[in-house]
């Protein structure tokens, strides 16, 4: 199955926000044109290799992602038509920060292929920007709303919640504004303290700044509620579209589809016979026999050291199945099926089973029109009846018990 | 013997006039193991190379938690001024209240103490506390004062806290900083002046004291021993006074620290003896050892068994790992005579054992050692201790679960034990200690001033109380000046009730408890907070309740969880996202699924963690 997705990984950002723990590094001034520059340079080798390879001609879609992209300024234009002479994709986004994204950008960044900006909004509450270390204010998001809209380019927005000194007043208020804005997409993500960023060590002193599940649940039910009257259509755990501007590359990720990392730190997926084809990309990287699958993450600039997981045939349809719980349509019946020829029906069955138990998922019928009548788990795993197993509303929230459940199939 | 290429001289034919048994005593934190280490470098027992600190402590546990579990002899031989070669036993001694019987045996073996005080911190309660067992046990007592190297020690004024505090006179105290050596050789000459010699009788019938035992594979059980008259040699036949069983001595020998074979122990001295016995029970310490063919008329006094004072369930998480819990059991027991333990059943846990120990110390001690050293993951229940039931039927049954417990229909009385518990703090907790015995059901019975800085108090008081966190609060109330020492008085009539939890409408056994009625109700509410906070959010509602029979007496709830979900996605990096998920499922590992509601270990042991 040739790859038909493509990440790169721009690991530079003017300054690191307080909750990220991305792979980034902020440089003084000076220092980070060189450094943008020595990497960029990289990053044209390596597509080249990628190209020359064979590995690009398929390629649908493409992200940009940091990091911050924007920063990098023609440099990033460069890049997305180096990228469009390897391939045409339908599909190709950048990430942006407001305050690097002018208009100038936008419309290079349009010209160059790219069809899709990705904008961390974060919040329109300045407050709130300020205490997470974001340097822009909300009236500079807007704008770059409006600059990639008027560049003709989709336009997502990022958001987050559960900040500190966010109420639920402010994120009605930020969702109103965002949608006043009207991009295509919108994401919500709840923040989550990781070890290590200057966020989790101020929690550590300060508990008050420790993000209250209650509150990014009911957070997370209200952008439901407010972008789904405005007609976006929650397509998957943190992602809202228009009909038509779902984020194609994303939706790969969730249905177990082969794609490329570019840059360090990006991480690759592909099935065992893409990777023997590639293996030459992938210096000290050896091809194992048992294996179905392989993760590979870039782990230096010059891509000459990666680290490699290897699934085997169980382990990658455990994935898939757990992966596309995080889809809105969940797990379709030919997923099941599939699944089932690795996996032991049963065990199928009562995952499945475990699911509708807990309350956790449904059974949604596939086919419009047709009564399929009473049936059971064992009915659509062999096969006998076509439905999805989709997530409920606590599926959603409480994604990672079903997450694990399908896991642990492998 | 040859140690980083010196030779250590055997002297094994000394006389009785060049032995110095002594043990240093100290409030804790006031450099007891510093200075031990100090001594056994100047004597050149260790090279400054090998010196690893605190030699004394050998087990994991006790070096991480800073504290002595076990009894240690080390010989060591000081050359004095006085062109002479001493033989040094220093006997060092657990510190905590658990196991207050080693070191009243401990002591008994030895005729001084060096008494370690802080010299910017002066006299402490556990000083006291200290010096009193010590001057009890008839010791000469060679005060010193550590730590003089600090810019703000005032050995002046400790000196007259010495003399004041403590009526030992301190005209003899040696100012010593473990930490730079300053002052060690003035307080090993005053080892040999102001400690007296042994006494005893190389001729007469053997009169051994038995110090401390351990296991060893190929040797069988390993006892220290202390020399009072007669002598021990490889051989010989021995017979344990108290035990009733003998035994040919297959080694004799002494620590430096190394274990060094020695052909006899003779009068006075301190070391060990390879017994071939295969059965860990056989030795017991405070035993007196004999000749069998010629045996002394009288035992040493003092002899008392090491009796478990409270019980707790074990349970593996895994129910997999019952046998290998039993086997652990059986394998630290040969180290660790003093615990016992029988098959428990419970309804929520599933197969465990009910184990017997000297106190919560212990307990916490031999459950770390079975996770750590053996691999398991276990779950402690509630501790109880050993209630007398008198069933209406007149039977009389010892109940140490509170699942043992028989209905209330079918129950007449409960006896509890009791405790002689004695307190020494300084006069201004005299309060707070009150205060603190009364919340925990304790009389007080006598009050005596001791010095014009110590108070000694009398409790009577349930053992029961005295097991949970009753040392803690102790220790915290009195700002650490307190000691305590209990012994065991008698069984009283009590009215006690059993405690039941619910999680979700199902009783769960494992977190019954037997409570004095008085307290069941606070207890109840405590307990119901105290799992609110322990028990994870779940997928759905958690009622916790408290009930007596039935009779629902707390409540709490813990809420549905709303959220859990990864919702970033890291550039496609599904591996890291799985990882974090696994990770989450670790910590599940760590819980027992009791019905559908996942709970944690500590929360069968949350009684200890209620703030009343």
């Amino acid at each position: 199955m040739a790859v038909t997705a493509l990440y790169v990984h721009v690991p530079f950002c003017a300054q690191k926000c307080r909750y990220c723990d991305f792979d980034s590094r902020s440089f003084a001034l000076c220092d980070l044109d060189a450094a943008l520059d020595s990497y960029f340079e990289q990053l044209y080798a390596r597509l080249d290799s990628f190209g020359d390879a064979g590995a690009l001609a398929q390629v649908r879609t493409v992200y940009i992602g940091g990091g911050t992209p924007s920063l990098a300024g023609e440099r990033l234009v460069k890049l997305a038509r180096r990228i469009s002479m390897w391939c045409k994709p339908v599909e190709f986004t950048c990430e942006a920060n407001p305050e690097s994204l002018t208009a100038e950008l936008a419309t290079a960044l349009a010209e160059a292929g790219v069809t899709r900006i990705s904008l961390g909004v974060q919040t329109l509450d300045n407050t709130e920007l300020a205490a997470i270390g974001r340097i822009h204010d909300a009236n500079r998001a807007l704008a770059a709303i409006a600059t990639v809209k008027d560049a003709g380019l989709d336009v997502s927005c990022d958001l987050m919640c559960g900040l500190p000194g966010q109420t639920a007043a402010s994120w009605r208020s930020t969702l109103d504004g965002v949608l006043e804005a009207a991009p295509h997409h919108v994401s919500v993500y709840p923040l989550t303290l990781e070890e290590g960023t200057p966020l989790y060590r101020m929690a550590c002193r300060d508990e008050s700044l420790e993000p209250d599940e209650d509150f990014q649940a009911s957070c997370m039910d209200v952008a439901r509620e407010l972008l789904g009257a405005a007609g976006y259509h929650p397509y998957e755990v943190a992602s809202y579209a228009l009909d038509g501007h779902e984020c194609a590359h994303n939706i790969a990720y969730w249905t177990g589809r082969g794609y490329l990392g570019l840059g360090r730190s990006a991480a690759g997926m592909l099935d065992t016979g893409d990777f023997d084809r590639l293996a030459g990309l992938f210096p000290g990287v050896s091809a194992r026999g048992d294996a179905y699958r392989v993760r590979l993450v870039q782990r230096d600039d010059d891509a000459t050291s990666f680290e490699a997981e290897y699934l085997s045939q169980r382990e990658a349809a455990a994935e898939d199945l757990m992966l596309a719980c995080r889809m809105t349509r969940g797990i379709a019946s030919d997923l099941l099926v599939r699944a089932a020829r690795v996996i032991p029906a049963d065990e199928l069955t009562a995952a499945c089973d475990r699911a509708l138990e807990l309350g956790l998922a449904t059974w949604v019928p596939e086919t419009l029109g047709v009564h399929e009548g009473p049936f059971t788990s064992a009915d659509v795993v062999a096969g006998h009846v076509r439905a999805r197993l989709a997530p409920t509303h606590l599926g959603w929230l409480d994604g990672n018990v079903l997450f694990e459940l399908f896991w642990d199939l492998a | 013997m040859y140690r980083s290429g010196k030779i250590v001289r055997m002297n094994t034919s000394i006389d009785i006039s060049h032995i110095r048994n002594f043990s240093i005593v100290a409030h804790i934190d006031h450099g007891k193991s510093t200075i031990s280490d100090r001594i056994l470098e100047l004597t050149h027992t260790v090279d400054e190379r090998d010196m690893e600190s605190q030699l004394l402590d050998t087990m994991d546990i006790e070096r991480e938690r800073g504290i002595t579990i076990k009894s240690n002899a080390v010989r060591v031989s000081y050359d004095a001024d006085d062109g002479e070669t001493y033989q040094f036993n220093l006997i060092d001694t657990p510190g905590h209240v658990d196991f207050t019987y080693e070191v009243s045996r401990s002591l008994a073996a030895c005729e001084g103490a060096v008494l370690v005080v802080d010299a910017t911190q002066g006299v402490e309660a556990q000083t006291v506390s200290n010096a009193t067992l010590a001057m009890n046990a008839n010791l000469d007592i060679v005060p010193a004062i550590n730590k003089i190297d600090l810019p703000s020690a005032h050995p002046d004024e400790v000196k007259t806290e010495i003399e004041d505090d403590l009526a030992i006179p301190a005209d003899d105290a040696v100012c010593v900083s473990g930490k730079t050596g300053e002052g060690i050789h003035d307080l090993l000459e005053s080892i040999v002046f102001l400690i007296s010699p042994p006494k005893g009788d190389a001729n007469a019938p053997l009169k051994a004291l038995i110090l401390d035992s351990y296991f060893d594979e190929y040797r069988g059980v390993v006892a220290t021993v202390r020399v009072f008259d007669g002598s021990i040699k490889k051989g010989d036949t021995l017979l344990m006074m108290q035990a009733k069983g003998d035994f040919l001595v297959d080694g004799v020998g002494v620590k430096r620290p190394a274990e060094t074979p020695v052909d006899a122990l003779t009068v006075g001295e301190v070391g060990y003896v390879v017994t071939g016995l295969k059965d860990p029970e056989a030795v017991r310490v405070g035993d007196t050892l004999t000749w069998a063919s010629n045996p002394c008329p009288e035992p040493l006094p003092g002899y008392r068994e090491a009796k478990p004072m409270v019980y707790t369930g074990l349970f593996p998480i895994d129910n997999k790992d019952y046998e290998n819990l039993r086997d652990a059991l059986d394998k630290l027991h040969v180290n660790d005579p003093s615990l016992v333990w029988e098959p428990e059943t419970s309804v929520a846990l599933g197969f465990g054992f009910r184990v017997g120990f000297l106190g919560l110390l212990h307990m916490e001690v031999v459950k770390e050692r079975l996770e750590r050293e053996f691999n398991l993951d276990l779950i402690a229940t509630s501790p109880s201790v050993d209630y007398h039931v008198y069933k209406t039927d007149g039977e009389m049954i010892d109940v140490r679960s509170p699942q043992d417990l028989p209905e209330a229909t079918r129950i007449d009385r409960i006896e509890e034990p009791y405790l002689k518990a004695k307190i020494i703090c300084p006069p201004e907790y005299t309060g707070a200690v009150m205060q603190l015995a009364i919340e925990h059901r304790g009389v007080t019975t006598d009050m005596i001033h001791l010095t014009s800085k110590s108070v000694e108090m009398r409790f009577d008081m349930p053992l029961a109380e005295l097991i949970l966190d009753f040392f803690d609060q102790l220790k915290s109330r009195t700002k650490g000046y307190a000691s305590l020492d209990y012994e065991f008085n008698e069984y009283r009539p009590s009215e006690l009730v059993k405690l039941d939890i619910l999680l979700s409408g199902d009783e769960v056994d494992a977190l019954s408890f037997i409570v004095h009625k008085d307290k069941a109700y606070g207890l109840a509410r405590g307990l119901c907070d105290k799992l609110k906070e322990i028990i994870p959010r779940q997928l759905f509602e958690v009622p916790i309740q408290g009930a007596i029979g039935n009779k629902i007496i707390a409540r709490s709830t813990v809420k549905a969880r709303r959220k859990d979900v990864l919702a970033k996605c890291y550039g496609g990096d599904i591996s890291r996202k799985r990882k974090l998920l696994e990770k989450q499922k670790e910590g599940k590992k760590r819980m027992k699924a009791i019905g559908s509601v996942e709970v944690p270990q500590e929360a069968f042991m949350a009684i200890l963690k209620v703030d009343e």
